[in-house]
């Protein structure tokens, strides 16, 4: 009897140690990243029968299991998951939000002295000094644009590298989930215990891997996980894992794009929609969403600057008395074929009209038999046959050199490069055509009362090669005149509208007044015109005249759009990144509120154990008592 | 419900956090006096505040345009006051010499005062300003306007009327053209002088009287063109004094537009301050004390 009273005393011994050596683990890990709390299931041992009845035999243990919900813990990784793609999104677009922060800063000063410096000169057209401060304000307003673009070109590399380390850590995160799958799956074969401590880590693994990127846990029936990525492609199944790798973008070198590489060796780039959430995912689509747009955006306009100033300078004529050249010098739109082309065809791409440009960049396939253009912002396609190049769109003109093969594709960025590729077209301070090319005059003499205007030289350019010709209008009657000079197929007897513009050789003027028979006035050279600013103040004037996006925007409209669509989505993201911090903080709360250990509750359990293992050390130390009784009675 | 340490930790340390950022934040737009520090803070106020600069930044251009203007038309306002001048003595003189006591000699040597006045007289039409712009040639403006040649005084320049932005929509002229001066009006000043000059170094009194006539009829038209001249130029400096004002004005509405778009109102974000701040102190405080529980400690 006495032995059965020391045995149950012991197994009451080994439960109370147990449940003493569990509650000291659970304060050991209370601060252990995804550890579950775990507890001690006992149970009392088989009874005996004894005849008389059935007589206890103690207790014993039959399993220490964590305390863990799969559900919760899916809702916390999706959470986590979501998270951390607003972040790292946010995080990168603070950049673009600093940058642009400082009104002083910005574009929007240089933009404002190019223009004093241009209005300067239309007041002083002959003065070399306000020339000299005008070319140097252009030359400030290129560093700006130039500045600013590398900066964004700065964060499209740190992007790159941010890609290439995330997705090192997803395979790293990947290897080590298929391991513990092995050491799981091993551990409860063998035992038929569940190795708690490995499923946290594993747990705590897909938490950590939904930072880098959305991932699914579908659970196998041996108790190993199987994860799956972006549009379902299999990250971990069992023991066995794909890789992600790099791939420089078969369309543009510069950009490095996220690949799959299947377990038999097969590698594809996975799109931007297969590989949404996590720290991965607000990278690509930070890039693809706000800094590529964002680059697009300055550099539509410092292209549209560039050729409406371009487009007016020409017209002008500088201080040495020659036509007026170009300003600025201006990137082309950047053409990319797809590197996986099998055909040899080129494409060329030009701009033809800035006020039609958009922001976007443009994919052009060719299917066999017709062109399709994708404006990629919108996903707006334009389908043209191969007849129909040289092909136009939004302002771009396109032409591709011979027939390229079916399936071939291109890229197409007309914008890109505009800020980088800025320049001042001109050194010397002369070269400003701050004048027009042509003036009128009355001939001295008239008798009438008629007068005639300055004059303008028609856009666009180029100018009328016979724009700088004498032309002489000679009034034969109060209501009819003739027009005589090279370029002007010498009409006679026109009729006279007071006010109404007359036109030849790329210029229009208007006379108006009553003129008397036998007067004239001549259209000509403007020969040593150096105190003429009318093309300085034509050029002033394109600051706030509406260039851009169709005619709706000026330079400092564009401008000012892109600052505040940067604005407006750093704080949609600023909100929506804290709405999913407050997500994953209760979805967090709700795992740890199950399986968090609370040190109060560790601190009672103690007690409780050490009160059981005192009580069972009782027991026992009576069964021996009781033995020492059986001892005596032989003696 | 069942509530874990870390919980209770993470929880606390968040909150704290939060309110430190947004303490920090307050007290960013009070060192600057700026509401809006980044576009995202008010992404409509920031794009609507570069608008606004560019139209001060103009407005400002403006201003300094018209002080060019108003520097090129006090010249030519002066030159043609000095032509007043001149022309006024020049009548006196023709007058005087119409005197019948006078003989050859005499006229002869009022002729030789006239040569001078005449010489005089193209020199004020061949004015340059500071910058060394002849003020009445047009767009020429490094030729001389005027020039002596053997058939008289010829207007070298051309019709150009040099124009100064002065207003977002106004243009305007800051030069007269020279012939329409000197030599406009139904006159010649410059033929006015020689032939007069002629007249009075021809001996004899033969068509003296007529010539006279003529030559002060032609000092009257003179005098009227270029007091009609110097009238206009007299409108056109008061109506720049006028787009001064309204400039000035404009700055003002355009500074208070600014500030209402980008600054910070003090007594609000001081009040704001105080309260962060004393949010941040209690839950400070009733972390430490509920962390500072602990079942341990009475073991």
């Amino acid at each position: 009897m006495a032995t059965n009273i020391l045995s149950i005393g012991q197994s009451a011994l080994t439960a109370a140690q147990v449940g003493l050596s569990t509650t000291s683990h659970n304060i050991a890990n209370a601060a252990t990243p995804g550890y579950s709390r775990q507890i001690v299931i006992q149970g009392a041992a088989q009874a005996q029968n004894f005849g008389y009845g059935f007589m206890g035999q103690g207790t014993e243990v039959s399993t220490v299991q964590r305390v863990y919900n799969d559900y919760l813990g899916i809702q916390a990784q999706s959470a986590q998951a979501s998270k951390s793609g607003l972040d790292s999104y946010y995080t990168q677009i603070q950049q673009i939000d600093n940058l642009l922060a400082d009104p002083s800063a910005g574009l929007s000063p240089a933009l404002q002295d190019f223009f004093s410096g241009i209005q300067d000169v239309a007041s002083n057209p002959s003065n070399i000094p306000s020339r000299q401060s005008a070319l140097s304000s252009a030359d400030s307003l290129v560093a700006r644009f130039q500045s600013l673009a590398g900066r964004l070109d700065e964060m499209s590399q740190g992007v790159n590298s941010q890609i290439q380390s995330s997705v090192s850590v997803i395979n790293s995160y990947a290897n080590q989930i298929a391991q513990l799958n092995d050491a799981i799956s091993k551990a409860q074969r063998a035992t038929g215990q569940p190795p708690n401590d490995l499923l946290d880590q594993r747990d705590q693994l897909v938490l950590d891997l939904n930072k880098e990127i959305k991932a699914t846990v579908v659970k196998q029936g041996d108790g190993s996980y199987n994860v799956f990525i972006g549009n379902g492609q299999p990250l971990v199944v069992g023991v066995t894992t794909s890789k992600l790798t790099n791939m420089t973008s078969p369309t543009d070198p510069s950009k490095i794009e996220v690949a799959y590489q299947a377990s038999n060796g097969s590698t594809v780039i996975i799109g931007e929609s297969g590989l949404a959430g996590g720290n991965l995912g607000g990278l690509i689509e930070f890039r693809s969403k706000t800094l590529e747009p964002a680059q697009n955006a300055l550099g539509r306009v410092a292209i549209g600057l560039a050729s409406t100033v371009n487009a007016q300078h020409r017209l002008g004529q500088d201080l040495n008395g020659n036509l007026g050249g170009d300003l600025f010098t201006l990137a082309s739109p950047v053409v990319n074929a797809n590197s996986g082309n099998t055909g040899s065809a080129t494409v060329t791409a030009s701009i033809s009209d800035v006020n039609a440009l958009t922001t976007s960049d443009y994919r052009l396939q060719y299917d066999g038999t017709n062109y399709t253009l994708t404006r990629l912002s919108d996903n707006t396609a334009t389908t043209f046959a191969p007849a129909a190049l040289p092909k136009t769109v939004d302002g771009v003109t396109l032409n591709v050199s011979t027939a390229p093969a079916a399936g071939d594709s291109f890229l197409i960025r007309p914008t890109v490069n505009g800020a980088s590729g800025l320049g001042v077209a001109i050194t010397d301070p002369a070269l400003l055509a701050a004048a027009a090319p042509i003036r009128a005059a009355a001939t001295t003499g008239n008798t009438g009362t008629g007068t005639i205007s300055a004059g303008s030289v028609n856009t666009p350019p180029p100018p009328n090669a016979n724009l700088q010709q004498p032309v002489t209008i000679t009034f034969t009657s109060p209501t009819t005149f003739n027009v005589t000079g090279t370029g002007t197929g010498n009409p006679t007897g026109l009729t006279y509208t007071p006010g109404g513009t007359i036109s030849y050789n790329g210029w229009s003027t208007t006379i108006s007044g009553t003129p008397a028979a036998g007067d004239s006035f001549t259209v000509g050279p403007n020969t040593s015109g150096v105190g003429d600013s009318r093309n300085a103040l034509l050029l002033g004037a394109l600051q706030t005249t509406n260039t851009l996006g169709n005619g709706t925007t000026s330079y400092q409209g564009a401008y000012s759009q892109f600052v505040s669509q940067i604005g407006n989505k750093t704080r949609e993201l600023e909100v929506t990144s804290s709405a999913a911090g407050k997500l994953l903080t209760e979805a967090t709360q709700s795992v740890q509120n199950e399986s968090g250990v609370n040190l109060d509750e560790e601190a009672s359990n103690l007690l409780r154990y050490q009160q059981a293992y005192q009580a069972a050390g009782k027991v026992m130390q009576i069964a021996s008592q009781l033995f020492d009784v059986l001892l005596t009675i032989g003696q | 419900m069942r509530i874990s340490t870390q919980t209770l930790f993470d929880s606390g340390a968040a909150r704290i956090g939060d309110l430190q950022s947004s303490l920090y934040k307050t007290q960013q737009q009070l060192a600057t006096g700026r509401r809006v520090l980044t576009p995202s803070d008010d992404p409509i106020a920031a794009a609507r505040a570069l608008e606004v600069t560019q139209s001060q930044s103009l407005n400002t251009q403006y201003g300094t345009n018209r002080g060019y203007a108003k520097d090129s038309l006090a010249m030519v306002d002066g030159t043609l006051s000095s032509v007043t001048e001149l022309l006024q003595n020049v009548k006196t003189t023709a007058i005087s010499a119409g005197n019948g006591n006078l003989g050859d000699g005499e006229r002869a040597s009022i002729a030789t005062a006239l040569q001078s006045s005449l010489d005089q007289l193209v020199g004020l039409a061949n004015t340059r300003d500071a910058l060394g712009n002849y003020l009445f040639s047009g767009f020429q403006t490094t030729t001389p306007a005027f020039a002596q040649t053997a058939t008289g005084v010829q207007y070298q320049g051309d019709q150009g009327q040099r124009l100064i932005q002065v207003d977002s929509s106004r243009q305007m002229a800051v030069s007269s053209q020279g012939q329409a001066v000197f030599q406009g009006g139904g006159q010649d000043m410059f033929k006015t002088l020689s032939d007069l000059i002629t007249q009075l170094n021809t001996p004899g009194t033969t068509g003296l009287s007529a010539a006279l006539t003529t030559a002060d009829n032609n000092l009257v038209l003179a005098l009227n063109n270029v007091s009609s001249v110097r009238a206009s130029v007299g409108s056109r400096l008061q109506e720049l004094d006028a787009l001064d004002s309204a400039g000035s004005d404009k700055n003002l509405q355009y500074s208070q537009n600014l500030s209402n778009l980008q600054d910070i109102d003090y007594t609000q974000a001081l009040t704001d301050l105080s309260k962060q701040q004393m949010t941040l102190e209690a839950a400070q405080k009733s972390f430490v004390q509920i962390s500072g529980l602990s079942l341990f400690k009475l073991l």
